[in-house]
């Protein structure tokens, strides 16, 4: 899943747009979806930044789908704790034997809250689909973000993906075995996985400190930033699109749905 | 348990990034210093950032199916104290946002807070704590995860209760969020505590070598652990 993301963010339709306009584009419509009063604006955001990743972008329909299936679970946990303790207005629901109740006022800041999630969402992987990591260090550095964060960050990226194929292999050798088979199993398996993908973890990091000693490494990490230019219709294009969902979240806070 | 994008509205997820960031200002101001003692420790403490990452987009076993994971990061605040464990924490809670969905952009300050800085800490204290009392080390590594797993929901209660009170009052939103989160959460804390104690244990037996190294154990302390496990 994860190597597949930054596939899409390296082929993508888009890729040839500045990572900075596309950066602002997401994090603004972020911003736009939390401080939205009402549900109306943070819905647009989630259908147009999902229309421009579908049909700008041309990433799959079904991966996307899948996608955005993957935070439901914690979505529903939280919303329904608020549906419940946010009582005012009229009570629509009451669960029979418990004293617990859905009340109009409830209901409102969930779907609210349900709006902004998804909107926000939405937004967050259009960046991660259109934009790869590489061009977002370059984007931190030139903000000036402290250095050594950005060869932190950098070298942690990097990581990831070989750890992730280790730990992957490790587990299905377990699981050939019947490691997970019963309780008891899973947890010493899953504690053998993880005390053994740290120690591996910690042998290729020395391997790097000694593979960059090798090629002169002195504490600064250089990745070569190629700028490319804003034109002036896509800027003018994002701007009008912020502006508008702006006057749609002011014009349409006050509406309530239930 | 990570607060999702666009959960905490204004002016709660400002005000957690100004919690968070002097933690974070401290953390690169050790880590400079660190790097340019040891010019080894920076990709170190990447494989073990990228380690967090990994045992925390890995699914625990749990008994109630529950989508729950272990933070993990007490491991990298045993290993590199409080302060370098909250850059860490950052840095992983970014990519998780932006490759798992897990957190967000605008809840980053709340998340780095809960998973990064106060579950950490907490794993600090009880660890030095358990090593200067001369308690054993892995009931110390044990108690120090679990807590630290356990208190990062609990502040992610804290977290949830201040913006969204209801009606019934800060306490009782915290309550109502902490049953959900917390109780799910207690038998899958021992289990993290077990598995990173595990983890310690295959460290000490095949690779004592980073722990001594890191100031963490002392020579003995090691040999009398290998003794005992042989």
């Amino acid at each position: 899943m994860y190597e597949v993301l930054e596939d899409f963010a390296q082929t993508n339709r888009l890729r040839e747009t500045s990572p900075g306009l596309k950066l602002f584009l997401g994090l603004s419509s972020i911003l736009l979806c939390v401080s939205s009063p009402g549900p109306v604006a943070p819905l647009l955001v989630a259908a147009t930044m999902s229309a421009a990743i579908l049909a700008l972008a041309k990433i799959p329909a079904r991966f996307y789908a899948r996608l955005l299936l993957v935070p439901v679970s914690f979505a529903v946990m939280s919303i329904a704790v608020v549906l419940f303790i946010t009582g005012s207005g009229a009570v629509l629901f009451e669960v029979p034997g418990l004293p617990l109740a859905i009340t109009a006022g409830g209901a409102n800041l969930a779907l609210l809250l349900l709006a902004r999630v998804f909107g926000g969402m939405c937004s967050l992987y259009f960046i991660a689909l259109t934009t790869p990591m590489t061009e977002v260090f370059d984007i931190l550095r030139r903000l000036r973000v402290p250095a050594v964060l950005i060869d932190l960050a950098m070298l942690t990226y990097r990581f990831i993906f070989i750890l992730i194929e280790e730990a992957g292999q490790i587990y299905r050798s377990q699981v050939m075995r019947l490691g997970y088979g019963r309780f008891r199993e899973s947890v010493r398996s899953f504690g053998m996985l993880a005390g053994a993908l740290f120690i591996r973890t910690w042998e290729s990091g020395e391997a790097l400190v000694l593979a960059m000693d090798a090629r002169c490494y002195d504490g600064r990490l250089g990745i070569p930033g190629e700028a490319r230019p804003v034109s002036a219709l896509a800027l003018a294009t994002t701007l009008l699109y912020l502006g508008a969902v702006f006057g749609v979240s002011l014009s349409t806070g006050g509406l309530v749905i239930i | 348990m990570h607060i999702m994008e666009g959960f905490l509205p204004s002016p709660w997820w400002e005000i957690w990034f100004l919690i968070s960031l002097p933690f974070i200002v401290i953390g690169l101001y050790q880590l400079n210093r660190l790097v340019q003692e040891k010019r080894e420790a920076l990709p170190l403490l990447a494989v073990a950032g990228a380690f967090v990452f990994v045992l925390s987009s890995l699914k625990l076993p749990s008994f109630n199916g529950s989508c729950s994971h272990p933070t993990g990061t007490g491991l990298g605040a045993i290993l590199f104290g409080p302060f370098i464990a909250a850059v860490l924490g950052l840095i992983v809670l970014v990519f998780q946002a932006v490759f798992l969905a897990h957190g967000g952009i605008t809840t980053l300050g709340a998340n780095v807070f809960s998973m990064g800085i106060a579950g950490p800490a907490v794993a600090y204290l009880i660890y030095r704590a358990g090593t200067r009392a001369g308690a054993n080390t892995y009931a110390t590594v044990f108690v120090a995860a679990a807590l630290a797993d356990l208190v990062t929901y609990v502040v992610t209660s804290v977290q949830l209760a201040l913006a969204f009170p209801g009606t019934a009052g800060f306490l009782g939103a915290f309550s109502a969020f902490a049953a959900i989160f917390a109780v799910t959460q207690v038998p899958l804390a021992i289990i993290e505590g077990a598995v990173i104690a595990l983890v310690f244990k295959y460290i000490v037996q095949l690779k004592p070598e980073i722990l001594t190294r890191l100031n963490l154990l002392s020579e003995s302390t090691v040999d009398k652990l290998r003794e005992a496990a042989a």
